[in-house]
């Protein structure tokens, strides 16, 4: 590993500023500034990878991998190293103006710096499941049971239940056990006849046999491993012990009402683009009724409405980790091109191979989408279950003020506070759309989404008003 | 959901275009009167400044040139008490009403040089003997709030004891509800189009084709107000005016009185304003201007350094060019009123309880002259 580059004086300028450090964010400042542009990359975690590669170097560095994938993203830091774009760690971005600039916070300051271009590589959040008791001490996602995983090597003790549908389900499962994890078993809500929509898409993902057997493995994997897994789950419910934390798990299974001791159950329902700074951008956003979740609308090299701003990797749609390091790419020359580094015919023969790689990468997606799409009883939860965390705001509340004329999202926030806590509706916005369109009998693209506005992240009074350029701090307006 | 039938004339006795906070404490009073009305209100995303106000009930500095406004805004707050009661009754909650108050803070010995000047002038231009507000020093406030850290750079502030603020938000829920409790219909993505007079009342056209016949109508749209207006041959010019506004994490309790820009919710948020812009129609927010209000806050208290603000928001306050209300009823097309303000959470009282039965009347309370939006025609006033 190289030493790192610790960013000690902040640059007030750069051609390309890339927000996230995933692999469309590696790649997408690694392309740039190997073709000479002054890249900054601000990421919010504490090194380099992203979610799917977090802390790849230290694992390396330890001797862990976790799995071949994982490798590759070493690679992705390698070449990032060696291509002279400066990373900053725990950023926190926090605005993004259409003109380019790009506010963020580290340790409490906050800094302004001014971009040509910004690619937005925010990549995917976790779609929210909202199952009675989620909120329970002892409930979590597979995300941040994963996070924990792979900066502490940490994995839960005790009775330990996995549940819901995703790739990363499996994938986490079979990372928790080789780093000598048990688990009670897995839950899996994945609607029985995703098998067989799936099957019809099949012969596309035949261009990806490759990806196909990684996920066959990993199943493999749990099985042998000797961990019960049942399918078909529904109606799962998890209810605190008489100490306020999670205690029992209940479900549904082959028709019979089944209830277990668990000490931790790990929740995961499919990710979604994470979409708070286009979002707050005022870009246009298009609704996947396939991955049932919003999309910023972007051309194939991730240009936006907004011309200073493109989007790259999940954050434009979910792809996965090899296509977005790819649309990183992409994006980049794009940039490259805007700014006059790169012609066109030089940016498209550059382009040309990379086309032919992402279409290769993303022949398994309609498998997958149609293998995982979302089981509607998680999309749209039912009485008194919470919707919004922040606010604890339930199901039933929702349904009450759409009776009472709310349409959408936004006047429906105004009526119940659901959305306006610190996530600012990060995590329940696309369970309040689909809960409005299933009672108005709309559909979700009708009802659409919070009206999001800058700063996207929570921060001091303080900071903010270190950035006032005061001439008089206290002139009145 | 009501009313959301398509190319089908429906009718009423008043429909009231426009359900922010104007629109709606009228079609409450109308409502509570035992009216037909009929409330067209706009769909999930629209201009509405009743979602993005700042929620104070004052009239400390309200109706500098125009003392008929002055008077409107006492009477509002004089009547809010019950009108809150009313709402959180049929809000089925709270709705954070507190009238124990108000203050404009001035820092520095300027500001609080042209803030007396500024008391002396609405008082002088009021004919009653008590004046609004009055000046408190250094040592007053402290006697006030002795537990609220104020910046050293504050100096003074005006306090107007009959100044409150509620949430505003709970505010237009409980009117929704008050509406369609006393028998009045809420449509909402009802966005009228077109407005046209037909034997003695009005066809209005709604965006989604529906067509709805009233015999009076009541224009309250806010920054669409203009464009309706004119088609009932009422001149009333409205701009819309940016304000940012963001609000902090719950806090303990630290500001016991609201404070023009600056205000504690009954949960404990910090509400901080505000900007005045011409920009158009745009909702945005821009570091620029929170950065100086944060600013601003924190000269007034500094512990705010800490707070963590977690959400800012962009509204457009309709504007007249003088900037106080404007209300008018037709003389080509009697029966068609105009109802705008940017003060429609201070007016909501009045306007549900004085302004709403004049229009069930037919006829505009006496002096309301000085309201009307002919006083901005340029050939009368040349």
């Amino acid at each position: 590993m190289s030493a790192e580059r610790i960013a000690t004086d902040v640059p007030a300028r750069a051609d390309i500023v890339v927000i996230g450090g995933g692999p469309a964010g590696l790649a997408a400042a690694t392309e740039a500034a190997r073709r000479g542009a002054a890249v900054v990359l601000l990421d919010e975690q504490p090194a380099l990878g992203g979610q799917v590669y977090r802390a790849v170097e230290a694992n390396r560095a330890r001797g862990k991998t976790l799995d071949a994938d994982y490798a590759e993203g070493g690679r992705l830091v390698d070449a990032f190293r060696a291509s002279g774009a400066l990373a900053i760690h725990e950023a926190s971005v926090w605005l993004v103006e259409p003109d380019g600039t790009v506010g963020f916070s580290r340790a409490g300051a906050a800094t302004l710096m001014k971009a040509e271009r910004v690619i937005v590589a925010t990549g995917a959040v976790e779609r929210a499941m909202p199952i009675p008791g989620w909120t329970l001490p002892g409930v979590m996602t597979v995300g941040a049971a994963q996070i924990l995983l792979k900066t502490a090597g940490l994995v839960p003790q005790g009775r330990v239940w996995i549940a819901g549908s995703g790739p990363l389900l499996r994938l986490y499962a079979v990372q928790a056990l080789a780093a000598g994890g048990q688990l009670a078993g897995i839950i899996d809500t994945t609607p029985p006849g995703n098998r067989r929509a799936a099957l019809r898409h099949m012969g596309g993902a035949m261009g990806a046999l490759g990806e196909l057997r990684k996920g066959l493995a990993w199943t493999q994997a749990i099985r042998q491993a000797g961990v019960p897994w049942i399918t078909g789950a529904h109606d799962l419910r998890a209810e605190a012990d008489d100490d306020g934390a999670l205690g029992t798990i209940s479900f549904t299974a082959d028709g019979a009402r089944r209830s277990e001791p668990a000490d931790t159950l790990l929740l995961h329902n499919g990710v979604v683009p994470n979409v708070q700074i286009t979002r707050a951008l005022d870009i246009e956003h298009d609704w996947n009724q396939t991955q049932r979740a919003f999309r910023p609308r972007c051309d194939a090299w991730g240009s936006t409405s907004v011309p200073a701003v493109m989007i790259a990797g999940d954050g434009a749609g979910i792809v996965g980790a090899a296509a977005s390091a790819i649309a990183g790419r992409l994006a980049a020359l794009e940039s490259l091109r805007a700014l006059g580094r790169l012609d066109q015919a030089a940016r498209d023969d550059a382009a040309a191979p990379l086309r032919r790689a992402l279409a290769r990468a993303l022949a398994i997606r309609p498998f997958l989408d149609a293998l995982f799409a979302p089981s509607p009883e998680y999309l749209v939860p039912a009485g008194e279950t919470i919707v919004c965390r922040c606010e604890e705001v339930t199901a039933s509340a929702l349904r009450q003020a759409v009776s009472l004329g709310c349409l959408g999202p936004n006047q429906l926030k105004s009526f119940t506070r659901c959305g306006m806590g610190p996530c600012q509706g990060r995590i329940c916005g696309l369970t309040v759309a689909e809960v409005i369109a299933s009672a108005r009998g709309a559909s979700v693209a009708d009802v659409g989404y919070y009206r999001l506005r800058f700063p996207i992240k929570p921060l001091t009074l303080g900071e903010l008003a270190a950035v006032h350029a005061p001439a008089d701090p206290t002139a009145p307006r | 959901m009501s009313d959301t039938s398509r190319d089908k004339v429906t009718e009423a006795g008043v429909a009231v275009i426009g359900g922010g906070m104007v629109g709606s404490a009228l079609a409450y009073g109308l409502a509570k009167r035992g009216a037909n009305v009929v409330l067209l209100d706009e769909g999930d995303i629209a201009y509405r400044a009743a979602r993005g106000n700042f929620g104070l009930v004052w009239t400390q500095s309200k109706g500098d040139g125009m003392p008929a406004y002055a008077a409107w805004s006492l009477a509002s707050a004089a009547a809010w008490p019950d009108f809150a009661e009313a709402m959180a009754s049929a809000a089925g909650r709270s709705i954070g009403y507190e009238q124990r108050g108000g203050l404009v803070f001035c820092v520095g010995d300027a500001e609080r040089d042209q803030r007396a000047a500024q008391l002396r002038r609405l008082h002088n231009q009021r004919d009653d003997a008590a004046p609004v507000a009055t000046m408190l020093d250094r040592k007053a406030l402290h006697d006030l709030m002795p537990r609220t850290p104020l910046g050293p750079q504050v100096v003074a502030a005006s306090y107007a004891p009959g100044d409150g603020h509620v949430n505003p938000l709970y505010l237009l829920r409980g009117l929704h509800a008050a509406i369609r409790r006393h028998g009045g219909r809420h449509a909402p993505g009802a966005a009228v189009t077109q407005i046209v007079p037909t034997g003695g009342g009005f066809t209005l056209t709604r965006a989604d084709g529906a067509m709805l016949r009233a015999d009076r109508i009541v224009i309250a749209a806010g920054v669409a107000t203009t464009r309706l207006a004119a088609m009932v041959d009422i001149a009333a010019p409205v701009r819309p005016q940016r304000g940012q506004i963001m609000v902090t994490e719950r806090l303990a309790p630290l500001l016991p009185l609201p404070a023009s820009a600056l205000r504690q919710s009954a949960e404990g948020s910090v509400m901080i304003g505000v900007s005045v812009e011409e920009v158009g129609l745009d909702t945005g927010t821009t570091v620029k201007e929170l950065a100086r209000m944060a600013a601003r806050a924190l000269t007034v208290l500094p512990v705010l350094a800490e707070a963590r603000m977690t959400r800012a928001w962009g509204a457009l306050r309709p504007m007249t060019p003088d900037g106080f209300p404007a209300y008018a009823q037709s003389s080509t097309y009697p029966g068609a009123f105009v109802a705008t303000c940017h003060s429609g959470v201070t007016l909501a009282a009045i306007h549900a309880e004085a302004l709403a039965p004049a229009i069930l009347a037919g006829r505009l309370p006496d002096g309301f002259e000085p309201f009307h939006p002919r006083r901005f025609d340029v050939r009368t006033a040349a």
